[in-house]
């Protein structure tokens, strides 16, 4: 678009034609201030404290819905405008209460700096503030009348952004009051957006309320580790008896891959980390019980037993389990770990997407696989299965702003209406289970229309969705778990023209999981056994026929052939269903944060930290690379990476060979930190000066795992700076056809939903409460219709 | 919810009247409580379904306007013009003597259920001020008597 | 003449001597003055021990802003917060202090706590016998400082009275702005 000139304060700017003029001068760094407008959502024009000067016009102008003009000549700083500001100000504070001291805004409240910028805190009015009590909406958001400002962010965000329509306004003029849309309480997602956009304290949340103030809080980014989209979520710690405790999760600096956007997972369930329940100590059976042991007892008795089947029956009797909860550092150490120290190739892990695949089928082709950034900026979409709006809230997110703000093509092709069809310029109804013939048909085969046809769907739609998904260029496909294999393959072979896709796993690092390896016919980099040197020196050990997949495990145990299995952050007796007689003659051994049906079979249980309290990387379904950073602590609890190192080292094994010492010294914050801050002996500094290590440095820091990883991985080979300044890197999969092509049957989605997160979920008082307000509010109701 | 078929065809006709449906909410909603009374929340429900909205947004627009009422009123609405000319040439008189013949305030109804007392702002009568508006009716140049005349008169045609 | 002016300035000097020797004296006998306080005296706005202070109806007037905190130069205040509930009725405002420490191995009792507190919950009282072989023992708990309920109320807040009902206050509960059960 064509550039306008235009003078701000004296000064020349130029901007493209259509810039909003409040955009514009942010654009070179001049602030004008406002409430109601917020980028990305609909003008409202309701606050007026962005008012500025424009010469020839008679009074003052909102700068958030001017669109500037060739020649314009704004003053955003004169005393009139000032004055104006101030005076809106007055108006605003009329019946806004002072409880600012209470108000868990304060500190972050943007009513509080305007105030303190343009003064007007006290009111000309000897009329009492009309007061309000508080209402709760949900169990997690709270409503106080008297604060709101009537900026209409809430409601716009709930609408436009979340599609949800939860909110409105009702009355009109002074009386205009913010409100949900059942009488009293909110049926909605409950993803708090609006709580995040409110500029004041009106809306706050019910699991931060009155905790503490934003400015006792150290505020740590990281990465969700609910679902796979891998949202940024900034969790805010205090420091509190044993260590830091995640008061608040929320989306502070929305620098994020999720912009603007978490949802309810991200910002409340946190929770669980607290949950009496949680492990705090080994666990080792004793006379048929699991009792409390020390880590040194609970460790040496796992070495020793691993040892023992390792130097007897061999690895082929070993079972490794992997977890896609896991950090990349952590998984890819565990199948090295299975690979050189147990020598086995009996390795898996929960798997819920085709990405071998997935990753096959693009072999050859460069950018062929899309960021979660990329959704929002496609000219068009292609959606095959899944129900993103519950199962990958930041990828309809994604979808959702991309068709509002961009006019994006979405085309859907579900077995059933999903939410996202709202969005969508063409949907495809097709019967249950058939996405692997849809994709069969889209590619091209016209035989598999048959199974396509239903009431609404007919041969002449059929054809003519398929034509226009041909006119697209650029197109994004996504698809879920219902694609594997050869339909998988085909669909992605098809579509050409710069065609981008996305599998989506389920679990927070279900591609890390797959991309590092823990399969028993896959090295890392979906590579294959065979390639195993490439890896260095050691791995010339790793066997070459594939291991045991899971099934086989549990079928070599109901044979008493297995005779160890080692499960890490994995509940594979509950998902699988596993018939636990199985596994009565192996020594199990679970690292869990809680004591799951598997753990429950264990021989030793060891407490593991969960992915808030540890340091590492996550790998988004998109393949979107992000670092964790360390934020609560749990007393007790040891990373996956150091009780994983540990064994190996009780086993004998030269850790140096499993786990690299980083030669550049990269700061490690593994128990560092919180010696140094709770004053405590620093245990770690004491292990490693006893090591002979050099001090700071450790076997145990995930940065060096990390660097390896990014050495020999395919794909992995992406820019640290980039990472470690929290952004988000998308990995390229690998350039050649690696791996296996044959449909995986192991694959079993999660069904989660946006209320729950497997364990996690369960453990979490947030969710449980909000599940559980969910399935009353409606019993409620109908008892009254009963009762009447 | 059903409609009687004047109503209904009504509706039919609205909606060809504005490019978008949610347009016709207002006269909707205006019709649909001339002939139920109020606007109900089964109105509500009813129209949000048939103008493809939420309710809450039909409640916002609802407790928008002083005109559409949720709750059952009285037969006959009385809404005086208390506004600058009706107010010059006696409207506040004219409004009290109304309260308390009938014996109710500002948004009150009579027992009976057959008044329903507004105060409301101008309804564009200024030149035959005071004037007064029971339902659709005007009734204008008003005095105390001429008041009593028409509360007697509606209140025979309801005996009668 | 050397003599008598040697006498005049001794008769001078001396005089200066007997009339201080018949009047009062001025120094602070502490610590083996009369009463509780032993003889100690304070001006009013000296800066002691904080006293917590309570509403007219015994509510706690700490709302838990941690305004305290963030103007602590020392960062020796702590605070943990919790929601008042309609059983469990603490403070004022929705919420209340359900910990406040402060440690007086690093408070320099500068008053900017009291300055920041938006309602005056915190104030100086005129303890200053903190002195302690034990520097854990100097991290002042909320009922350590918390003034007493209002049955008491205003006797142990000895910032706000003085003279007799101070010797008064010391005598019944034993110490200055620092509540002992």
């Amino acid at each position: 678009m064509a550039d306008v000139n235009i003078t701000v304060d004296g000064r020349k700017l130029t901007a493209p034609a259509g810039t909003l003029l409040i955009e514009a001068c942010k654009s070179v760094g001049i602030e004008v201030p406002s409430f109601c407008y917020y980028p990305g959502l609909s003008l409202q024009g309701a606050c007026r404290m962005c008012l500025v000067e424009i010469a020839k016009m008679p009074k003052l102008q909102t700068a958030c819905t001017t669109v500037i003009q060739e020649g314009m000549a704004v003053t955003t700083a004169s005393d009139t405008v000032h004055q104006a500001r101030k005076a809106m100000l007055e108006f605003v504070l009329q019946n806004h209460p002072l409880d600012c001291p209470v108000c868990d805004a304060g500190g972050e409240c943007e009513l509080q700096d305007m105030t303190f910028s343009y003064g007007a805190s006290e009111s000309k009015l000897i009329d009492f503030k009309n007061h309000k009590d508080e209402e709760q909406w949900s169990p997690v958001v709270f409503f106080d009348r008297p604060r709101c400002i009537l900026c209409y962010r809430c409601v716009r965000v709930c609408g436009e952004g979340m599609d949800v329509w939860a909110l409105g306004i009702q009355n009109r003029g002074a009386l205009s009051l913010i409100a949900p849309n059942q009488d009293d309480h909110l049926e909605c997602e409950e993803c708090g957006m609006c709580i995040d956009i409110c500029p004041v304290g009106a809306l706050t949340s019910g699991a931060y309320r009155y905790k503490t103030r934003p400015w006792e809080m150290n505020h740590v980014s990281t990465v969700c580790l609910h679902c796979a989209d891998g949202c940024k979520t900034t969790l805010g710690v205090r420091r509190q008896g044993s260590g830091n405790q995640i008061v608040r999760g929320d989306n502070r600096d929305k620098s994020g891959i999720n912009g603007d956007f978490l949802c309810i997972k991200g910002r409340y369930a946190f929770d669980f980390i607290e949950h009496p329940d949680r492990l705090k100590q080994p666990l080792v059976r004793k006379n048929g019980t699991l009792t409390p042991a020390s880590w040194e007892e609970a460790l040496e008795l796992v070495a020793l037993r691993f040892r023992e089947a390792r130097d007897t029956d061999g690895g082929a009797s070993m079972g490794v389990i992997g977890s896609s909860r896991t950090t990349n550092e952590e998984n890819y150490l565990l199948q090295k770990f299975a690979r050189l120290v147990l020598r086995t190739n009996n390795i898996d892990h929960h798997r819920t997407a085709d990405f071998p695949a997935f990753v096959n089928a693009l072999s050859g082709r460069a950018h062929a696989t899309a960021s979660m950034r990329d959704v929002l900026s496609a000219p068009a979409v292609l959606l095959i299965g899944n129900d993103p709006t519950y199962q990958h809230p930041l990828l309809a997110w994604q979808i959702r702003t991309n068709v509002r703000l961009h006019g994006a093509r979405l085309y859907v092709v579900n077995s059933w209406p999903i939410k996202l069809t709202r969005q969508a310029k063409e949907f495809l109804q097709i019967p249950e289970g058939a996405e692997d013939k849809a994709a069969a048909f889209l590619a091209g085969d016209d035989s598999a229309a048959d199974a396509l046809l239903t009431s609404k769907t007919t041969r002449e739609k059929l054809a003519g969705f398929r034509e226009k998904l041909q006119g697209e260029q650029n197109l994004v496909v996504i698809f879920g778990s219902e694609l594997r294999g050869q339909e998988l393959a085909a669909l992605v072979r098809a579509a050409a023209r710069g065609a981008k896709y996305i599998c989506l796993g389920d679990h927070a690092n279900s591609r890390g999981a797959a991309d590092m390896g823990l399969y028993p016919d896959l090295l890392p980099g979906y590579l294959p056994l065979s390639e195993a040197a490439r890896f260095g020196e050691p791995w010339k050990s790793v066997p070459q026929q594939p291991g045991m997949d899971l099934e086989a495990m549990v079928a070599a145990g109901k044979e008493r052939k297995l005779r160890t299995l080692y499960v890490v952050g994995s509940n594979p007796v509950a998902r699988y269903a596993i018939d636990p007689f199985a596994l009565a003659e192996t020594f199990v051994v679970v690292e869990d944060l809680f004591l799951t049906e598997t753990a429950d079979l264990a021989e030793v249980v060891l407490p593991a930290a969960c992915a808030y309290e540890k340091s590492g990387s996550f790998t988004n379904t998109c393949g979107d690379l992000q670092l964790l950073r360390k934020a609560g602590d749990c007393e007790g609890v040891k990373p996956d990476l150091e009780i994983i190192v540990r064994i190996a080292e009780l086993m004998g094994f030269d850790i140096q060979q499993l786990a690299p010492l980083d030669p550049s010294g990269m700061r490690a914050d593994f128990g560092e930190s919180r010696g140094v801050q709770s004053g405590e002996v620093d245990q770690q500094a004491i292990w490693n000066r006893r090591q002979g290590y050099e001090p700071r440095v450790s076997p145990f820091n995930p940065f060096a795992v990390l660097k390896e990883i990014q050495r020999v991985v395919p794909g992995y080979n992406v820019g640290q700076l980039e990472l470690l300044s929290g952004n988000d890197v998308h990995t390229a999969t690998a350039g050649r056809a690696p791996g296996k092509t044959e449909a995986d049957r192991f694959i079993l989605p999660s069904h989660e939903n946006l209320f729950t997160s497997g364990t996690l979920g369960r453990y979490s008082d947030v969710l449980n409460r909000v599940i559980e307000a969910r399935l009353r509010l409606p019993n409620e109701k109908e008892k009254e219709i009963a009762a009447d | 919810m059903q409609f009687s078929d004047q109503l209904e065809k009504r509706f039919a006709e609205l909606q060809t009247h504005y490019p978008i449906k949610r347009s016709a909410l207002v006269p909707m909603l205006l019709y649909a409580q001339d002939e139920v009374g109020h606007v109900s929340d089964e109105v509500v429900h009813e129209i949000a379904a048939r103008l493809d909205l939420t309710d809450l947004e039909v409640r916002n627009v609802v407790s928008y306007y002083s005109m559409l009422h949720t709750k059952p009123i009285g037969k006959y609405n009385i809404q005086v013009c208390t506004n600058i000319s009706c107010m010059l040439r006696g409207a506040e008189k004219v409004f009290d003597h109304i309260r308390q013949r009938l014996g109710i305030g500002h948004k009150q109804d009579t027992p009976d259920g057959l008044f329903h007392l507004e105060e409301v702002e101008c309804i564009g009568a200024c030149c035959w001020a005071p004037a007064m508006q029971v339902n659709y009716t005007y009734h204008e140049n008003l005095t105390t008597e001429k008041v009593d005349e028409v509360l007697e008169s509606l209140r025979k045609k309801e005996t009668q | 003449m050397n003599v008598f002016s040697g006498l005049a300035a001794l008769a001078k000097g001396m005089a200066v001597t007997f009339k201080e020797m018949l009047s009062p004296t001025i120094v602070e006998n502490y610590p083996d003055g009369p009463g509780p306080l032993r003889g100690a005296m304070f001006q009013e706005r000296y800066r002691g021990v904080h006293v917590l202070q309570r509403d007219e109806n015994g509510l706690e007037k700490c709302v838990a802003c941690f305004l305290c905190a963030a103007a602590c130069p020392s960062n020796c205040i702590y605070i943990e917060a919790a929601d008042n509930t309609a059983e469990h009725r603490i403070s004022g405002a929705e919420r209340y202090a359900q910990v406040y420490n402060i440690d007086y191995n690093r408070c320099i009792f500068c008053g900017y706590c009291v300055e920041a507190c938006p309602t005056d919950a915190i104030t100086h009282g005129h303890g200053f016998e903190v002195a302690t072989l034990n520097a854990s023992s100097l991290v002042y708990r909320k009922e350590q400082m918390l003034a007493p309920r209002p049955a008491l109320q205003g006797q142990n807040a000895v910032f706000s009275i003085s003279g007799e009902e101070q010797l008064k206050a010391e005598r019944e509960h034993g110490g200055v702005g620092r509540w002992i059960e």
